[in-house]
């Protein structure tokens, strides 16, 4: 695919004589000459120009905005025609202190709702399950579709959109669809996404809350993308995840690779259920860390986009647009935070927000500065919205699409990326595909080998992190945010009363039935267990509930731990 | 570095263990290969331990050491740890941590009897020198 | 205290560990493990106090390539053991890093749901592998095991190297684990692992092509010496549980009835293998260290040219004083 994009100009006499001038004159200047690398590993030279990319393949490689290949923006208007999204995690203490966030935030400008529960609940238990001193301030304390409702008094989710931080069951988005029925708001008006509902990512950077025995993960993954199809047509049942695998050390090219493999897996998997690409594949969202590596995360979503949609148009055989549209959230990198001199991530986020906004993201998630030691503080988490604020209103970020399309460095090194996402995507075909290559090891074997290259790279300062290994000075502890406030003891009591309540108080033979017809659907590959799962909650069974019955029928899966 | 880090008459034995709810790993994987590398035995396990499995593998594999990774809050199990540790007879054994610890919970930690919270940004040479030395007080006091 | 006193005082302690390990105290058996493993103060005390209780536990090996779902399988059958209300203890081996010596010992992570289950000792151990490693105490672990009481202990290798031919001799019954679609790898299950196995399990048989592995293994296995029993052919499918029940069965059958004798040398050319290497660490370790003058004036004549090699060993082995410390214990007198 290289020699077909026009990397070697055939340049001028002058030109090359110009560049040998330049060249000489460079490298007396320069004590250090040798070659630096990105994360991707690829090399950055200190200067691109025509021979590296010029703009003859125009209509081929980069295309409008809208148009094939999509390089420059999946929608012809981008930005310009709407902004993108400021959607960020949002999770702390019990329901109602996630509510007054939530809404505090919201009058800030963060239109994109998101409910992060707690990571009692992304294991799969309800609050009481546990030991209490897990009972920490990460994510909210969700046990019942009461706890839900809380969370959404007086949010407009049936006007803006809605994430939720939902891995399998899906019982969150469950509840979701509980507490609209109980408000009369028709599903159909429902927009939003199953946040992160992508198992393989999960199993493969050890980040996988819910451990269900893989077979058990894909049957209830694509019931649920099924039946939310149908019934609510709006909704991103797939989220599927690079950030996981690139916090645990995958180079951003692998992250891109992998993820567009497990896509490709998913797509696979429908299709063996008979149902067409162009049903489902409009419904495919992604979901990707943005790091520090400015320029070389611009060219990972550029080439992303592109590759995307090669791969949908070459493999589905669709000419659906809509198929073909890489749409993603970002969220900026907290593995680039430090602990140390935390206002200095203030400055990071920046950063990594522009490179995920130059790059064309459709929504995006900023830090807050203390956001490395937990959930955030308040006053953190409002300078984490106002920097997208003041990047879109003052820097006008918003005005130009794809701004840096065109550039020298941009295109060559978005070609290079892409390169090194296809063959990503080639090893990961040779072996196997997705799911059996996070079966056999593969995925995490390679992530595993970035990691510790990263990590020898800041042992040895090539690498070289303010605070941390570099420009460090001591710091008087008191100054550092507290991280994460446990959620006040007496809120916490008095939410545990009112769990306890709402189970005393149900009808006990309807939930009862209602998990009977849960377990039973797995037993036949011709039912929806993912409808069952909304008659569960609906009937008033807990998430640890509904959990504990899926658990039963498909298994508690181990991950694959390699070191 | 290249001379094995013994505890007593054999190689440093430590358990690297995660408890609580999180699930990333990375920086106890890196832990793990530094002391392997520092010639120390490392018994490594899945995240999501409890306090009664951490206390069983450190039964059974006779360790110097525990150390526990904590990310996400879920240090505040560790007191519970070390006192399961000593009812079964394992009072002897260093119990550290490392991860996201605010400097709130490091005194409640080091009440309740761990050895030393080792937070992000450790070096090699501090991590490695520090367990190997819990590790022979260790096994000096190990009984039968 | 004065140094009897102190002596006499260690020999208690060591005796009262013992009783505990044979009551079935976990604490103690992992204790004893280690100065077992480490020939450490007590060693020779502990193995003369469990030399009247072994014969109970059946030993199975079991190794294979990476990636063939070994770990996975190992733990559906600690899981139907358990069914059958038989005690279970895991030796799991892992390599030493021959550089720096340590080692990361991950193989029980496949066994976590185990982990706190009373009927299941699971323990991990490095190869250590300078100097035949971990072949000299490995018998005297898996005693201390046997001791403990368990039905069955599984010795769980990796699969690559001379040290895990060498541990399959201590196993009543070897298991070598294969899968379908290795490829090329089949070749790398070596012969000598290959050898080895009574038992060859085809796990993943739920993959397209296990039949045709299943074919491809009993041919190779057809080309062993016809002496040797031949091996039986088990197919599983570990992830769900499919061929386990029969492992399991066909491991119960060799667990029977103690006998006088060790029942793992019945074989009488397994017992020759096990003097021969026996005989051959012990050598080996005198000769490479310590300073033993005839070993060193020999190594100069050597040097020198003044005699050959065979010639060099026959006068050594003739002029060699093995002392009773260390025949009876394997302890290196020169280690002190």
């Amino acid at each position: 695919m290289s020699d077909l994009k026009g990397k070697q100009e055939q340049a001028s006499p002058g030109y090359l004589e110009a560049k040998a001038r330049w060249n000489a004159e460079f490298e007396a200047q320069c004590k250090d000459i040798g070659k630096r690398r990105n994360r991707s590993g690829i090399v950055v030279e200190p200067l691109y120009g025509p021979d590296n990319w010029n703009s003859s393949r125009h209509l081929q490689d980069l295309g409008f905005p809208g148009q094939y290949p999509t390089t420059r923006g999946i929608h012809a208007s981008m930005h310009r025609g709407r902004p993108w999204v400021p959607r960020m995690v949002v999770g702390l203490g019990v329901p109602e202190d996630y509510n007054r966030r939530m809404r505090e935030l919201y009058a800030m400008g963060l239109t994109g709702l998101f409910v992060s529960p707690s990571n009692i609940h992304l294991r799969g238990y309800d609050t009481d399950e546990v030991e209490p001193e897990l009972i920490t301030g990460i994510g909210t304390l969700i046990s019942t579709s009461e706890d839900f409702a809380i969370c959404l008094n007086g949010l407009p989710f049936d006007r803006e959109s809605i994430s939720v931080g939902d891995t399998a069951p899906y019982t969150l988005t469950a509840m979701l669809l509980k507490v609209a029925k109980d408000r009369s708001i028709p599903w159909s008006s429902l927009a939003g996404t199953t946040n992160q509902s992508d198992y393989l990512s999960h199993y493969a950077a050890l980040h996988m809350f819910f451990r269900l025995a893989l077979p058990g993960q894909k049957r209830v993954l694509l019931d649920h993308a099924e039946w939310m199809n149908t019934n609510v047509p709006r909704w991103n049942a797939f989220s599927i995840v690079g950030q996981h695998m690139q916090q645990a050390g995958a180079t951003p090219a692998e992250a891109v690779g992998l993820t567009i493999s497990s896509a490709i897996q998913y797509a696979n998997d429908l299709i063996e259920r008979g149902r067409p690409p162009d049903s489902f594949l409009p419904r495919f969202s992604f979901f990707f860390d943005v790091s520090l590596s400015f320029f070389e995360e611009i060219a990972k979503f550029r080439a992303g986009r592109r590759v995307w949609a090669r791969i949908v148009r070459e493999r589905f055989k669709t000419q659906d647009p809509r198929s073909q549209r890489f749409r993603f959230h970002v969220q900026t990198s907290g593995a680039d935070l430090t602990r140390q001199q935390p206002l200095n991530n203030i400055a990071r986020v920046t950063v990594q927000a522009m490179a995920g906004i130059f790059g064309g993201l459709q929504s995006l998630h900023t830090d807050a500065y203390d956001e490395a030691l937990g959930t955030p503080a308040e006053s953190a988490a409002r300078i984490a919205v106002a920097t997208q604020n003041i990047l879109r209103e003052e820097a006008h970020l918003d005005d130009v699409i794809d701004p840096l399309g065109g550039a020298y460095y941009i295109e060559s090194l978005t070609n290079q990326m892409e390169d090194e996402i296809v063959s990503v995507i080639r090893a990961v075909d040779d072996n196997g595909g997705m799911a059996a290559a996070v079966q056999s090891g593969f995925v995490q074997r390679l992530i595993g080998r970035s990691a510790l290259e990263f990590q020898k790279k800041v042992e040895n300062k090539e690498q070289r992190i303010v605070g941390v290994n570099s420009y460090e000075h001591d710091e008087d502890s008191r100054t550092l945010p507290a991280g994460t406030q446990r959620p006040d003891r007496v809120k916490v009591d008095a939410y545990l009363e009112r769990l306890r309540a709402f189970r005393a108080n149900r009808n006990q033979s309807k939930v009862a039935q209602a998990l009977d017809e849960l377990g039973a659907s797995f037993e036949s590959s011709n039912e929806n267990t993912f409808a069952k799962i909304v008659g569960a909650i609906d009937a008033g069974a807990t998430h640890g509930e509904v959990c504990a019955r899926v658990r039963e029928a498909v298994g508690f899966g181990e991950p694959l731990v390699l070191v | 570095m290249k001379s094995a880090k013994k505890a007593g008459d054999r190689p440093a034995r430590v358990l690297i263990t995660r408890i609580g709810l999180d699930g990333h790993d990375r920086g106890s994987r890196i832990v793990a290969a530094f002391l392997r590398d520092a010639g120390m035995e490392v018994v490594y396990t899945g995240p999501w331990q409890t306090v009664a499995s951490v206390t069983n593998l450190a039964l059974q594999e006779d360790v110097d050491v525990v150390g526990i990774s904590s990310l996400a809050g879920d240090h505040l199990l560790v007191p519970k740890v070390i006192k399961e540790l000593k009812a079964t007879g394992l009072g002897h054994v260093a119990v550290v941590v490392g991860g996201i610890v605010p400097d709130t919970d490091i005194r409640t930690l080091a009440d309740a009897g761990v050895a030393h919270v080792f937070h992000p940004g450790s070096t090699r040479e501090e991590i490695v020198g520090k367990i190997a030395e819990f590790a022979s007080a260790a096994r000096a006091q190990a009984t039968m | 205290m004065t140094d009897f006193a102190a002596r006499m005082k260690g020999n208690v302690t060591v005796h009262l560990l013992v009783a505990r390990l044979l009551r079935g105290e976990p604490l103690a058996l992992a204790r004893a493990i280690s100065i077992v493993e480490n020939s450490g103060n007590g060693a020779a005390e502990i193995l003369a106090g469990v030399r009247e209780h072994l014969g109970k536990a059946t030993l199975i090996g079991i190794t294979g390539p990476p990636g063939v779902g070994k770990s996975t399988l190992i733990d559906a059958l600690i899981t139907e053991f358990r069914r059958r209300k038989r005690r279970v203890s895991v030796l799991a081996v892992d390599p030493s890093s021959p550089l720096t010596g340590g080692a990361i010992l991950g193989d029980r992570v496949r066994m976590s749901r185990h982990t706190n289950d009373p009927g299941v000792f699971v323990r991990s151990i490095a190869s250590r592998g300078h100097l035949g490693g971990l072949f000299r105490t490995v018998w005297g672990v898996l005693q201390v095991m046997d001791a403990f009481g368990p039905d069955f202990i599984i010795i769980e290798t990796v699969g690559a190297g001379q040290s895990e031919v060498e541990i399959a001799d201590y196993a009543h019954t070897n298991i070598v684990v294969c899968a379908p679609g290795l490829g090329d790898d089949i070749q790398a299950i070596k012969a000598g692992i290959l050898e080895i196995a009574d038992i060859l399990v085809v796990n993943k048989s739920d993959q397209p092509f296990a039949q045709s592995t299943v074919q491809q293994l009993a041919g190779m296995l057809s080309l062993r010496d016809p002496s040797v029993p031949v091996a039986r052919i088990i197919s599983t499918t570990a992830t769900n549980g499919d061929g386990i029940p029969e492992l399991a069965s066909a491991l119960e059958e060799l667990h029977g009835s103690a006998s006088g004798n060790d029942r793992n040398m019945e074989n009488g050319a397994k017992a020759r293998r096990i003097l021969a290497r026996s005989a051959a660490h012990l050598l080996r370790e005198r000769i490479l260290t310590g300073s033993d003058p005839i070993v060193k004036s020999l190594c100069d004549r050597l040097k020198r040219r003044e005699i050959d090699p065979p010639a060099a060993a026959l006068e050594l082995l003739s002029r060699l004083v093995i002392h009773e410390a260390d025949a009876t214990t394997g302890i290196d007198c020169f280690d002190r």
